[in-house]
């Protein structure tokens, strides 16, 4: 060997082994630092999804109580149905699965089959399953493992589905979740983050094969879920229904089109008692509609049309009218009128306002007519608000001048949302953002038409007059429990600011509790307790009738009792159709129907007059047992006439039963045998029209009792309604509940 | 010594065994100059003593890092395929065991090859070509395996074709390289004979079909020649060829195969379509692997990767798995011991004591080298994901013991090196 080409062949090793170690090595010690420092953790995250399978497990939504821990919404568990898609083998495995799967299901096959397709370990067909459904995918499981052997790509997991135990009940309130438990109206939606809780997770290690327990190595970590927080609500569930019984027979009496609301206020915390929105919708099956004017409109319409009327139907459904929706106050509003005036000082007892028929606000500016066309005269301040004279509301309006006006618009929480919790909740609409107002519009806005609030605001501003000038929040939850029962939150009230001083609101209540017994709001008063009130009819500038007249609200707001409020109630009809539309007629009975109920129930201590006590219903005595002739004498001797109905010589029934309420001078029916109750049966005569002193006449020829509710003293009162419908059967002594109301808006007669 | 000094390449092929010449030059020594009998006696005793010694004349940093590598390919193929074997043989030490026994075959082999002579080889360079081809052509009498020949079957154990053909090419070329080492600065044959056996095995290994062979071969090829001294513009002459011959099987859809390789070749990580998504399945599970294993890695025998997420992880795939359980830190340590592994092939080529040894040296280390790297670039989508084995690493006995009997090429070049200093 040359030493040259020795040399040369060593040079030429020399390169060849810089070349690999160099170029080579290093290259590759570049790309796995590339690869390791700065894409590792990218790389990384991609292999830990792979690896781990994430399982959610779903938290219990929290309960929702009732202020008393009835329960109004509940979860209860069911059963979700999930496939494993990356453990399919085949499409034929796939057809198999999906085509199962849809039978049991319900759902399509194509859809699950898409599912199949997935490279994913979780993916859900179906939740909230029943069991029986579930033990149908059980067997199906098996089968498919037995018949094709296909294992691992079907699984059952605890999930949760909502119950309302009440249904309908309170519908606006409560709000309903969707099929992923998430709140989506109402309270459900509000609260949605408390009571959904924290989901789990289940992390499983798995292998590549999807069947991680034949290795040797297993990974498992469990986060626990943490169960949703339960709502308390200030809600009562028996002042509800007793408001949504009443509400939903004056919806029906009055034809209302357009719905109607009841909102009970705590006047001295805010609380909300009752909310009750008229056409509710079963909670359990909020889908379907309710409101049969929605449904006659939609049958009408095909395709598309009959979509988005469908949809915007189940909007309204949802939509809680008390606070998301805005109207005309009416004469209700001059209680504010009258608080600015009193507050300010332009008003005193010795204030006189003349009413002509009408009153030209503004010079120039056609008249605005009163009611009463006739005039109601001259008027002291009382008596202005109990004739609900819209010519001397104009003039007090003009006394308190347009940005007293607007300030005390602003005060009374018109101006703003109230802030209760609740979703989608309206702002009051005045004429002008900034409160700039015509003399036109003060004038017209005095006596409550031109500006829009909704009815949350109404209540909460006249419980303000009620509890002596405080503004307060409302609110419906008044406590949040943890899954433990612990109180996490607590709501008690939430004052806003003083508007007006006590002076002016005890002002007010002696006006209002005068024009709830002898005024214009004597249909809402309820004997014993104190009521103080004001009715309002407000004109929409809508036809929904196609009467040729606009339609109108007709709407009640009062509280109760005057000399120490305790709550507060408003009852809005939106569009009654009948033949009443005014707050007297449609919404004062209603108003006065509940307030009788919710008062004894509240405890609420009775303040009676004389002439009330007595006209006062009683408590039957027990006369079972005794003679008949014992007994007749001992019947009138407690003041009733009686009546013997069988041969028998013992009392073996009566009507009415002991500790029942009779009214005073009523009949007690004595029956010596039990079977003569059902043989004497009598039908119901109709009371509809007739004044106390008619009523009481017909009653005792039928051997029926009589009690009395609503404005039975007042010379004009004639009846209403009754509890027992005319052509009805009932045993001689029944007690019949009559209400009344006033002649003039028996007929159609004029009083906002 | 002498002897072997004033030798020329000619005479010193003809006189080759290392006993033999030895004891003649002893006895020779012996005759002429008996003064120094004594002393040359000792001489020869501990040469020979030496030579019998385990390490005797052999490089033993080189000795060593094989054995170290060796070590720790088994105890990575141990960690990398326990969760497969213990799936698809129901016994976690199934691949341990049996690659456990190639390389105590294989280190049998390393050590019987340290001792024989190695130009030996030069006997059998001749003849070991042909068998390449006929193993490159034998592999189409085997059933294949999802498509393509590539292994001859033996029973008791499986070879690629390819394996037997890159050794035979480095002797051959070692061989010609150092017989016409005058004449191989010209094309003639300097280029021809090479490129006619690279063309020749190009075309037998695509039928086969073994393009990531034709691509090792194709390097080795070029090595061999740059090293026995070819001429820099054969290989842009052959290099312009090569790449129309390949753009004219591209254009006429004739690659196949390969084509379906290189598609998704470089975007393991984007969803192109589901056919694409699939293939690279192996490939983007090896990067989270390596991407896994961060700086520090997860530990070993802590892969997630090896629970029959990346396919065959103890095959092509290993090193992913290295990554994954000792991080970078971990696999810069090995690319060392393969670099320090090269460093001293080169080294003993560079001290051979012929322009054969030399060759032949440089050949063999320069192929470990090369499927390090290769093998690197494909778990790392710098490559095709063609089949390219890791040395000392990946399952596979007939490649392992192939390897071992080639370090034992390797060591016997360093020991006749040694031999000859003393």
């Amino acid at each position: 060997m040359s030493k040259g080409s020795k040399s040369k062949l060593m040079r030429r090793c020399m390169i060849i082994m810089s070349i690999i170690l160099v170029l080579g090595f290093g290259t590759v010690a570049f790309r796995l630092s590339q690869l390791t420092l700065v894409q590792g953790q990218e790389l990384q995250q991609k292999a830990v999804d792979q690896q781990l399978t994430d399982t959610t497990i779903n938290a219990r939504r929290g309960t929702i109580y009732d202020t008393n821990g009835k329960v109004l919404a509940q979860s209860a568990t069911v059963w979700k149905v999930v496939l494993s898609p990356i453990n399919f083998e085949n499409d034929e495995e796939r057809t198999i699965v999906s085509k199962g799967l849809s039978e049991i299901l319900g759902i399509d096959q194509e859809s699950i089959f898409a599912k199949t397709k997935e490279k994913i370990y979780y993916s859900v067909v179906k939740r909230q399953i029943e069991s029986e459904t579930r033990d149908k995918v059980l067997e199906f499981i098996k089968k498919i493992k037995e018949e094709n052997n296909i294992t691992g790509v079907i699984d059952l997991l605890e999930d949760y589905k909502r119950y309302y135990p009440y249904n309908d009940f309170a519908s606006a309130v409560i709000g309903f979740t969707g099929s992923d438990d998430q709140g989506l109206s109402g309270l459900e939606y509000e609260y949605n983050d408390e009571l959904t809780g924290t989901p789990g997770r289940l992390v499983t290690a798995t292998s590549g094969n999807g069947n991680g327990t034949e290795l040797p190595f297993q990974y498992e970590q469990k986060v626990d879920a943490i169960d949703g927080n339960s709502l308390v609500l200030t809600i009562d569930e028996t002042i509800q229904h007793i408001m949504d019984k009443y509400l939903e027979q004056g919806n029906v009496e009055n034809k209302v089109y357009n719905r109607s609301v009841a909102v009970m206020m705590d006047v001295k915390t805010g609380a909300i008692l009752g909310l009750s929105v008229e056409g509710g919708y079963d909670l359990n099956d909020p889908f379907t509609l309710t409101d049969k004017n929605a449904i006659a409109k939609i049958s009408g319409l095909v395709g598309s049309e009959k979509e988005k009327a469908e949809s915007e139907a189940l909007s309204a459904q949802w939509k809680n009218k008390a606070v998301s929706d805005t109207y005309y106050p009416g004469s209700v509003f001059k209680i504010i009128t009258a608080a600015m005036a009193l507050e300010e000082n332009k008003v005193n007892d010795k204030s006189t306002f003349t009413c002509t028929g009408y009153y030209t606000p503004v010079q120039g500016a056609p008249a605005i007519g009163c009611h009463n066309t006739s005039g109601h005269g001259t008027q002291t301040f009382a008596q202005a608000i109990c004739n609900s004279c819209n010519p001397a509301f104009m003039q007090i309006g003009q006394s308190v001048g347009k940005e007293k006006f607007w300030e005390y618009f602003q005060a009374f929480g018109y101006s703003a949302p109230t802030g209760i919790d609740l979703p989608g909740e309206a702002n009051g609409l005045f004429f002008s953002s900034d409160g700039k107002m015509t003399d036109l519009d003060l004038a017209i806005s005095s006596f409550g038409q031109g500006i829009a609030v909704t009815p949350i605001q109404m209540v909460t501003a006249i419980s303000a007059i009620a509890n002596g000038g405080e503004l307060l929040q409302p609110y419906v939850v008044k406590q949040v429990l943890d899954p433990d029962g612990n109180v996490v939150k607590s709501t008690d009230k939430i004052v806003k600011r003083k508007v007006v001083s006590k002076e002016t609101c005890d002002k007010l209540s002696e006006i209002l509790e005068l024009n709830a017994k002898e005024g214009s709001a004597k249909n809402g008063y309820v004997a014993g307790y104190r009521v103080a009130g004001k009715t309002g009819t407000s004109e929409k500038k809508f036809d929904i009738d196609g009467d040729g007249n606009d339609d109108y609200i007709a709407s009640f707001c009062g509280y109760a009792p005057a000399d120490d409020p305790q709550v507060c109630l408003l009852v809005y009809f939106d569009s009654p159709l009948g033949n009443n539309y005014y707050g007297s007629a449609v919404a004062a009975p209603v108003f006065s129907q509940i307030m009788s109920e919710v008062m004894p129930y509240l405890s609420v201590s009775t303040q009676y007059t004389d002439e009330e006590l007595e006209k006062m219903d009683t408590t039957a005595n027990s006369y079972l047992g005794l003679s008949v002739s014992e007994a007749q004498a001992k019947v009138q001797a407690d003041g009733y006439s009686c009546v013997v109905k069988g041969d028998g010589d013992t009392v073996a029934a009566q009507l009415p039963a002991a500790s029942t309420r009779i009214p005073q001078g009523g009949t007690v029916v004595l029956y010596t045998s039990v079977e003569e109750v059902a043989n004497g049966e009598v039908e119901v005569p109709s009371f509809s029209g007739m004044t106390l002193a008619e009523a009481n006449m017909v009653a005792a020829s039928y051997n029926l009792n009589i009690s009395v509710r609503g404005v039975s003293g007042v010379s004009d009162g004639v009846v209403l309604n009754q509890s027992v419908a005319a052509g009805e059967m009932v045993a001689p002594g029944t007690v019949i509940t009559l209400t009344f109301t006033t002649s003039s808006n028996y007929g159609n007669n004029n009083v906002m | 010594m002498d002897l072997t000094h004033t030798q020329t390449e000619r005479t010193k092929r003809r006189s080759q065994h290392r006993a033999a010449s030895s004891v003649a030059a002893a006895s020779a020594g012996a005759a002429r100059r008996r003064s120094t009998h004594r002393s040359r006696e000792q001489q020869r005793g501990s040469r020979l003593k030496k030579a019998f010694r385990v390490g005797a004349g052999v490089d033993m940093p080189f000795l060593i890092l094989v054995l170290v590598l060796l070590v720790c390919g088994l105890i990575m193929l141990f960690s990398a395929s326990y969760p497969i074997a213990y799936y698809s043989e129901g016994n976690s030490y199934y691949y341990l065991i049996r690659q456990g026994i190639f390389a105590l075959v294989g280190v049998g082999i390393m050590f019987g090859m340290s001792y024989l002579n190695y130009e030996y080889l030069k006997r059998i360079s001749l003849i070991i070509l042909p068998v390449g081809f006929l193993a490159l052509i034998a592999v189409f009498f085997f059933p294949s395996s999802t498509g393509v020949h590539r292994w001859i079957d033996f029973r008791f154990f499986n070879i690629q074709a390819s394996e037997i053909m890159k050794f035979a090419i480095i002797i051959f070329l070692a061989h010609w390289g150092a017989y016409q080492h005058k004449k191989t600065n010209t094309f003639k044959y300097g280029a021809l004979p090479p490129l006619i056996i690279f063309v020749v095995t190009a075309i037998l290994l695509y039928f086969e079909p073994h393009f990531s062979g034709i691509v090792i071969i194709g390097i080795l090829t070029a090595l061999m020649v740059i090293l026995y001294g070819g001429k820099i513009r054969w290989f842009i002459v052959i290099g312009a060829v090569l790449v129309g011959v390949v753009l004219i099987l591209a254009v006429t859809d004739k690659l196949g195969y390969a084509m379906e390789r290189m598609d998704g070749w470089g975007k393991a990580l984007e969803y192109v379509d589901d056919a694409q998504w699939d293939q690279t399945f192996q490939t983007r599970n090896s990067l989270y692997a390596i991407g896994s294993g961060g700086l520090m890695g997860l530990g070993l025998g802590q892969s997630r990767q090896k629970y029959l997420y990346l396919p065959e992880p103890q095959n092509d795939f290993i090193f992913a798995i290295v990554c994954e359980e000792l991080g970078l830190i971990g696999a810069i340590v090995l690319l060392i011991l393969f670099g320090l592994l090269v460093w001293r092939g080169f080294v003993i080529a560079m001290r051979a004591k012929d322009r054969f040894g030399t060759l032949l040296a440089a050949g063999l280390t320069a192929q470990i080298g090369i499927q390090v790297v290769l093998n690197i670039f494909v778990i790392t989508d710098w490559m095709p994901n063609t089949g390219i084995s890791l040395p000392f690493f990946s399952y596979g006995g007939s490649s392992l013991i192939m390897i071992l009997f080639q370090m034992g090429i390797i060591l016997s070049i360093s020991r006749t090196a040694n031999m000859n200093k003393v």
